[in-house]
């Protein structure tokens, strides 16, 4: 063994900047707030995290893949290797066999950076950024260089070359040059998504999404210290960079700006002012500006400019399309929840009709604003059986707010059929049910939130059910994912699930009725939330339904443009969600939408124009059963 | 920037302020609740057989329940004793044979998951003694009933006994039978209202006299229902806000009586309307027709409503959804009826809670139902399914095989038939030679005050055009045409043109149709004679008097607009009077010639043969149309059937199948006026029951 050569310096060098640079970004995430981190755990998992996690993400694109495999891990193969020749100084035969590893990975890193450069040849993919993400094919290639060209001295010489030969010289001249470009980037520049990437698989805010679970709930926020009078509250919600515990702020930075999310993002693609990509970049640029001691407002206030537009905020639908596509595993929603919770608690800065509707909720305990006593109004002639009455049933029906709609109310009559002729045992809560929180809950309202949750669960203790079954993927997301935080723990079911059930046991019949075809529109919250998008398929094809998929479907649905108070704070854009979407549905020639949501039954009937009919799959199911010779009469009877 | 997103309908929370809720909202009467607040109030139908509500009967109001009704009420006008008379065939409750009907009845309706009451009576004096007991009538006095020119017997000791037991009677017959409740009439002349009435009331004892006195016995009617009913049998009260009478019952009056039976205890809900209907001018105003503005008399259910705690129904000239919701939303009512509405469309809260506003087929206010009800049954001038629920459904479905259908003509036969073949899913072209679509609707609506006729186009059109019909508007069809289409079926529906009299001199009269479509101004001196008795030639006369004509209406009929029915006629009659119009009976145009620059017209007496002459500037007559039948026989070489119809086949609602013609290509039917001169509903219906087989 020989000490390390001048490639071997060049690679120590590099080594102990890229040390520097995690210190410097460490140093620059102090300004978020104090996060208790298992890196013991972060740790153990990373290589699962990686190699499972991200890259299932990463695979949705297959040349991104391919590019990223060979490009990241040819470089990092023929790095551990060079560093094992040029440090370690290993010569003779084991040297030549290293050499050629080294050689056969710069290769397969090579044609990865090729891939690299051949994707952002111009015109540039609109979702891609430019600047310095134009180099790193140069950079990259430039280590390569040096890789090879030192690896290749090594095997030519049989020793170490000579440290002041023209070449050597020449060849550590572009390794520094190229490296340092490298390691520099790993903080401000392309890079970062490496250094932070790494952290942010460590500390991330959501560990479960690790066990490759879905993790969608908000986290409560800790109202206790606000309940107690004092002269110094804290601030809910995030106002500046500060606000946010520093394993965010590293996840923001991991950003790769891939575009990804923009690509996904439905108010993106109508022209409304937001872009994931862009909220995430502003959040990176605004913790860089906080490191001078300054914490610049997130979102302008009282006069001073702010990072992102208030409009930007209140776009969001909520529907997580980002999150979904994001390959760095960042949270672009929480992020915009928690900004939106100091607009709304701390500022009350909200866009007039969500203001309106926040108040309503208050006042009511409705999104309506109905009296509670009104909920079963359109359900009079169903005689439905009350929980307070009953004490008990099989079934809670939790009803939402689509009792109070017209539309939807048909949806929920269809259900009650249903739930009657396949003989379940089910009650609803009638004049006890309240709103389940979810709208003012997205809306940063979540004093609101907890009042109403920490209420319904009050109400929820006092019966005895199996489980809740509710037509509302909001209902079913918020009951089922973000109650236990707050002690209530509930079996609950989308109705797609019990409906799909009933039939499969043979309870429910469909009956030889048109054989239509049908699209079918996954509710992000019930598809992405929480990774319901085969019970509604497999239902509708017991229906003797067809189903023409659209180009957005099932885990990557389209949102209707109704989630998160979005419809709401109606923000202006080009076009309009529900009218995008019912472009994608009139394109697959169906003749029917088949909803399960009351929300997006409202936004895609509200499109004009010819447009395929909008059915709940409750209201397809019913016509399926009715079709079965003599049970429309037998519907009618029950 | 200038698009938005669309807001979801129920997030828009307080932003929308009507959404129909006060008309969607339960109701509470006793302990009953109703689904929402719209009802249909209890009219004599003409259903009945042999006094008997059957299956006719029950499904005419089935349907409504089926359309998302909350309540309705048959049996207008039953009787609760055998000497109450049945001059529009009602139903007779004074027995326990009735109990089996209602039970089918109560639970037809109660499937579809609405409320169902009869409403009760004893009719007095207001009919004939020549009914099926021949009885003599009862009245607290004896005078005489205009409308039905009867008398009555003052009631005795025993009358009063009996009387009040038959109505106990009846309502237990009713609650045994299933019903939810009963409503008893205290209006329009009947029984109990003869009594509140001072015209009608002059009795000295303790009956007569006082107020108090007056509504003695109603209430102890009340009092012998309420003992023989269970506690959650809903009665009510019909009663009217304004007798509208002289030396009647004013509206201060009606609100004490009100106040007293609601608050009685003994009265779950009090429906009020108005007037009297001792004779046909009055009527009418308790069965408002087009030429009344909407919700006419809601301010006299208002005003009770303001002094009485139980929930208050109106109906009367409540057209449509919006004004009725409001009615309820500004707290004029609690709930309201839309009766003939419900005629109309009975599926109007159906297609309501399904969005659906527009589809719903408004009532026109042609009272074609109040005018014709007596002969056949309930029917509606523009929907045959009225009253016929048995055979021709309220909504038609898909059928097969999908047929090309062309109808030729868009007048109501035309348009009619053409709805119904797109609603069975068959591909249909409409061809109309005029410029728009409506055909003889179009001369009807311009009189002023039937202008609502317009609505049964506009319906009709709207759901044509939804339905995808291939309209080909100022499109005359000659047989190319309509064979260019290659058509299975081929309707005819190319109308009429106006007749003329056969007398020398004809050629000097212009017909209704040219003055009301504009081509003819009218002249200042004019002789309308009208043969028809229907609405042209008074309509034509009223048209052309409120254009500051001198009319004089000429008929050899026994009145002028004999045929457009009791109800309709007081209409014409108010404006021809208020026009200075000149009504002439009983005469025959027997020529017509010109002296100078005049036109003289000798009019024949029908019964003495003696003439008299008019020296007019102007002729104007109306005898109904003759076919235009020259498209229907050129096609009929080319039709399959020779344009024969089965009319066994027809009648009975089976599909027509004659073919005689082995080289024909399509199915031949001609309807409406290309057949021979009739009304819009005798087109409509014939069009629907022809269309509803294919």
């Amino acid at each position: 063994m020989h000490g390390p050569d001048l490639a071997g310096i060049v690679l120590l060098l590099a080594a102990a900047g890229l040390v520097g640079q995690m210190v410097r970004l460490s140093w620059r995430w102090r300004v978020g707030g104090t996060a208790s981190v298992d890196w013991v755990g972060g740790l153990r998992r990373l290589a699962h995290a990686y190699f499972h996690t991200v890259h299932e993400v990463v695979a949705r694109d297959p040349y991104a893949s391919r590019m990223h495999v060979m490009a990241a891990g040819g470089l990092v193969a023929a790095l551990a290797l060079a560093f094992v020749l040029h440090v370690g100084g290993m010569r003779g035969r084991a040297a030549v066999a290293l050499a050629s590893l080294i050689l056969v990975s710069t290769a397969v890193s090579v044609a990865g950076v090729a891939l690299v450069a051949w994707r952002r040849r111009p015109p540039r993919p609109r979702r891609l950024t430019g600047g310095t993400f134009n180099l790193l094919p140069a950079a990259l290639l430039g280590a390569l260089v040096f890789l090879c060209g030192s690896t290749v001295q090594v095997i030519r010489v049989g020793g170490s070359p000579e440290a002041f030969a023209p070449s050597s010289m020449a060849l550590a001249l572009l390794g520094t040059i190229a490296l340092g470009t490298l390691v520099m980037w790993s903080v401000e520049g392309p890079m970062r998504h490496a250094t932070a990437g790494v952290v942010n698989l460590m500390a991330h805010s959501r560990p479960r999404r690790f066990q490759g679970r879905i993790d969608s709930a908000l986290k409560p926020l800790d109202l206790t210290g606000l309940r107690k009078p004092g002269p110094h509250l804290p601030i809910v919600g995030a106002v500046t960079p500060a606000s946010f515990p520093w394993p965010r702020l590293a996840q923001f930075d991991a950003c790769v700006q891939c575009g990804r999310c923009q690509e996904a993002c439905p108010a993106y693609a109508a022209g409304q002012p937001l872009n994931p990509k862009r909220v995430i970049q502003d959040l990176v640029e605004a913790t860089t500006a906080a490191q001078g001691g300054q914490s610049p407002l997130l979102i302008a206030e009282a006069g001073i400019g702010g990072a992102i537009a208030p409009e930007t905020l209140w776009a969001c639908t909520t529907c997580r399309a980002c999150v979904h596509e994001c390959p760095m595993l960042i949270e672009h929603v929480d992020a915009i929840v928690d900004m939106r919770r100091y607009q709304t608690l701390e500022l009350g800065a909200v866009p007039a009709k969500a203001a309106v509707a926040l108040e309503t909720i208050r006042d009511t305990d409705t999104v309506a604003g109905r009296a509670l006593g009104s909920r079963l109004d359109w359900a009079t002639d169903l005689k439905l059986p009350i929980m307070a009455e009953r004490r008990r049933a099989h079934v809670l029906l939790w009803l939402g707010e689509a009792a109070f709609d017209r539309r939807t109310q048909r949806t929920l009559r269809a259900l009650v059929h249903l739930l009657r002729h396949a003989d379940v045992d089910f009650a609803v809560l009638g004049d006890e049910e309240r709103d389940c929180g979810d709208l003012a809950r997205r809306l940063g309202d979540e004093f609101t939130f907890q009042d109403l949750a920490t209420r319904n669960i009050e109400t929820l203790e006092r019966y005895a059910f199996d489980l809740i079954v509710t037509a509302d993927p909001h209902a079913f997301h918020t009951l089922r994912n973000e109650y236990p935080a707050l002690g209530g723990h509930y079996r609950v079911e989308h109705h797609s699930v019990t409906l799909d059930r009933l039939f499969a046991d043979g309870r429910l019949r469909a009956g030889d009725g048109p054989a239509d075809v049908v699209t079918y529109h996954d509710p992000c919250y019930l598809g992405r939330y929480n990774g319901e998008v085969a019970a509604p398929r497999r239902l509708l094809g017991r229906l003797g339904l067809t189903i023409a998929e659209m180009e957005w479907s099932g885990l990557r649905s389209r949102c209707c443009g109704g989630g998160g108070g979005a419809s709401l704070a109606d923000v202006p854009g080009e076009r309009r969600i529900p009218d995008m979407r019912i472009a994608q549905a009139r394109a697959t020639g169906a003749a029917i939408v088949a909803v399960a949501c009351p929300t997006c039954t409202g936004m895609l009937e509200g499109v004009i124009g010819p447009r395929p009919v909008v059915l709940d799959i409750a209201e397809l199911a019913l016509a399926a059963l009715e079709a079965v010779p003599g049970a429309a009469e037998a519907v009618l009877a029950s | 920037m200038q698009s938005r997103t669309t807001p979801v309908p129920f997030l828009s929370g307080r932003l929308r302020m009507t959404d129909y809720e006060a008309l969607l909202k339960p109701l509470k009467i006793r302990n009953l609740t109703l689904r929402n607040r719209m009802a249909s109030t209890g009219h004599a139908a003409g259903l009945a057989e042999d006094g008997m509500p059957k299956d006719r009967y029950q499904l005419y109001h089935a349907e409504k329940a089926r359309g998302g009704i909350g309540l309705t009420i048959f049996g207008g006008s039953s009787s609760v004793a055998v000497d109450s008379p049945l001059p529009f065939s009602q139903i007779d409750v004074s027995s326990d044979r009735i109990i089996p009907y209602f039970e089918s009845f109560a639970r037809r309706v109660h499937q579809y998951g609405a409320a169902v009451f009869c409403q009760l009576t004893h009719l007095g004096r207001r009919g004939h003694y020549a009914s099926h007991n021949w009885l003599p009538l009862i009245g607290p006095s004896a005078n005489r009933e205009q409308a039905h020119r009867s008398y009555a017997k003052e009631m005795e000791s025993w009358d009063f006994k009996r009387t009040i037991k038959a109505f106990g009677d009846a309502a237990r017959r009713c609650e045994q039978g299933g019903l939810d409740g009963i409503e008893i009439i205290a209006a329009a002349h009947h029984l109990i209202d003869s009594f509140l009435s001072p015209v009608t009331n002059q009795r000295k004892d303790q009956y007569g006299g006082s107020l108090e006195n007056r509504m003695r016995f109603g209430l102890e009617v009340f009092q012998s229902i309420r003992e023989a009913v269970g506690d959650n049998f809903v009665v009510g009260l019909r009663m009217a806000g304004d007798e509208m009478m002289s030396g009647g019952l004013s509206a201060q009056d009606c609100l004490r009586v009100a106040t007293a039976f609601g608050n009685s205890g003994l009265v779950d809900y009090i429906s009020v309307y108005q007037a009297h209907g001792d004779n046909f001018a009055n009527l009418s105003a308790m069965l408002p027709d087009m030429s009344y503005p909407p919700a006419a008399f809601l301010h006299l259910a208002s005003a009770i409503k303001a002094e009485v705690d139980i929930p208050i129904l109106h109906a009367s000239a409540i057209r449509d959804v919006t004004t009725a919701n409001r009615a309820i939303q500004d707290g004029h009512v609690d709930f309201v009826a839309m009766t003939r509405a419900h005629i109309a469309d009975p599926h109007i809260m159906k297609k309501l809670q399904e969005g659906r506003e527009d589809d719903i087929r408004q009532c026109v206010g042609a009272n074609y139902c109040g005018d014709f009800a007596g002969s056949g049954g309930v029917k509606c001038v523009q929907n045959a399914a009225t009253g016929h629920e048995a055979f021709m459904p309220h909504i038609h479905v898909p059928t097969t095989p999908r047929r090309k259908v062309v109808v030729v003509g868009g007048g109501p036969a035309g348009l009619e038939a053409a709805r119904v073949a797109a609603e069975r899913g068959h591909g249909v072209v409409l061809f109309e030679g005029e410029s728009r679509l409506g055909g003889q609707i179009n001369l009807a609506k311009t009189v002023p005050w039937r202008e609502n006729m317009g609505g049964i186009v506009r319906w009709l059109e709207s759901q044509i055009r939804k339905k995808g019909v291939d309209i080909r508007l100022g499109a005359r069809a000659d047989a190319r045409a309509v064979q260019a289409e290659r058509p299975d079926v081929v309707f005819v529906a190319t109308g009429g043109s106006p007749a003329a009299p056969q007398i020398d001199g004809a050629h000097l009269g212009v017909s209704t149709w040219r003055i009301l479509d504009g081509s003819v101004e009218p002249g200042s001196n004019v002789l309308v004679y009208d043969e028809m008795g229907l609405h042209s030639g008074s309509g034509c006369a009223d048209f052309m008097a409120q254009r500051g004509a001198a009319v004089e209406v000429a008929t050899p009929d026994r009145e002028v607009g004999a045929e457009t029915g009791h109800l309709t006629h007081v209409a014409y009659m108010r404006k021809l009077y208020e026009g200075n119009v000149i009504q002439t009976p009983n005469v025959k145009l027997s020529q017509a010639y010109m002296e100078g620059n005049s036109i003289v017209a000798v009019l024949k007496n029908e019964f003495t043969g003696a003439e008299e002459e008019r020296v007019v500037d102007q002729l104007v007559f109306e005898l109904g149309t003759l076919p235009n039948e020259d498209l229907y026989h050129a096609l009929k070489p080319l039709s399959s059937n020779d344009g024969e119809v089965d009319l066994e086949a027809l009648i009975e609602n089976r599909p027509q199948t004659v073919n005689t013609n082995a080289d024909g290509h399509f199915q031949l039917f001609r309807i409406g006026d290309a057949v021979m001169s009739r009304n819009v509903y005798a087109a409509i219906f014939e069009a629907s029951r022809f269309m509803a087989q294919i």
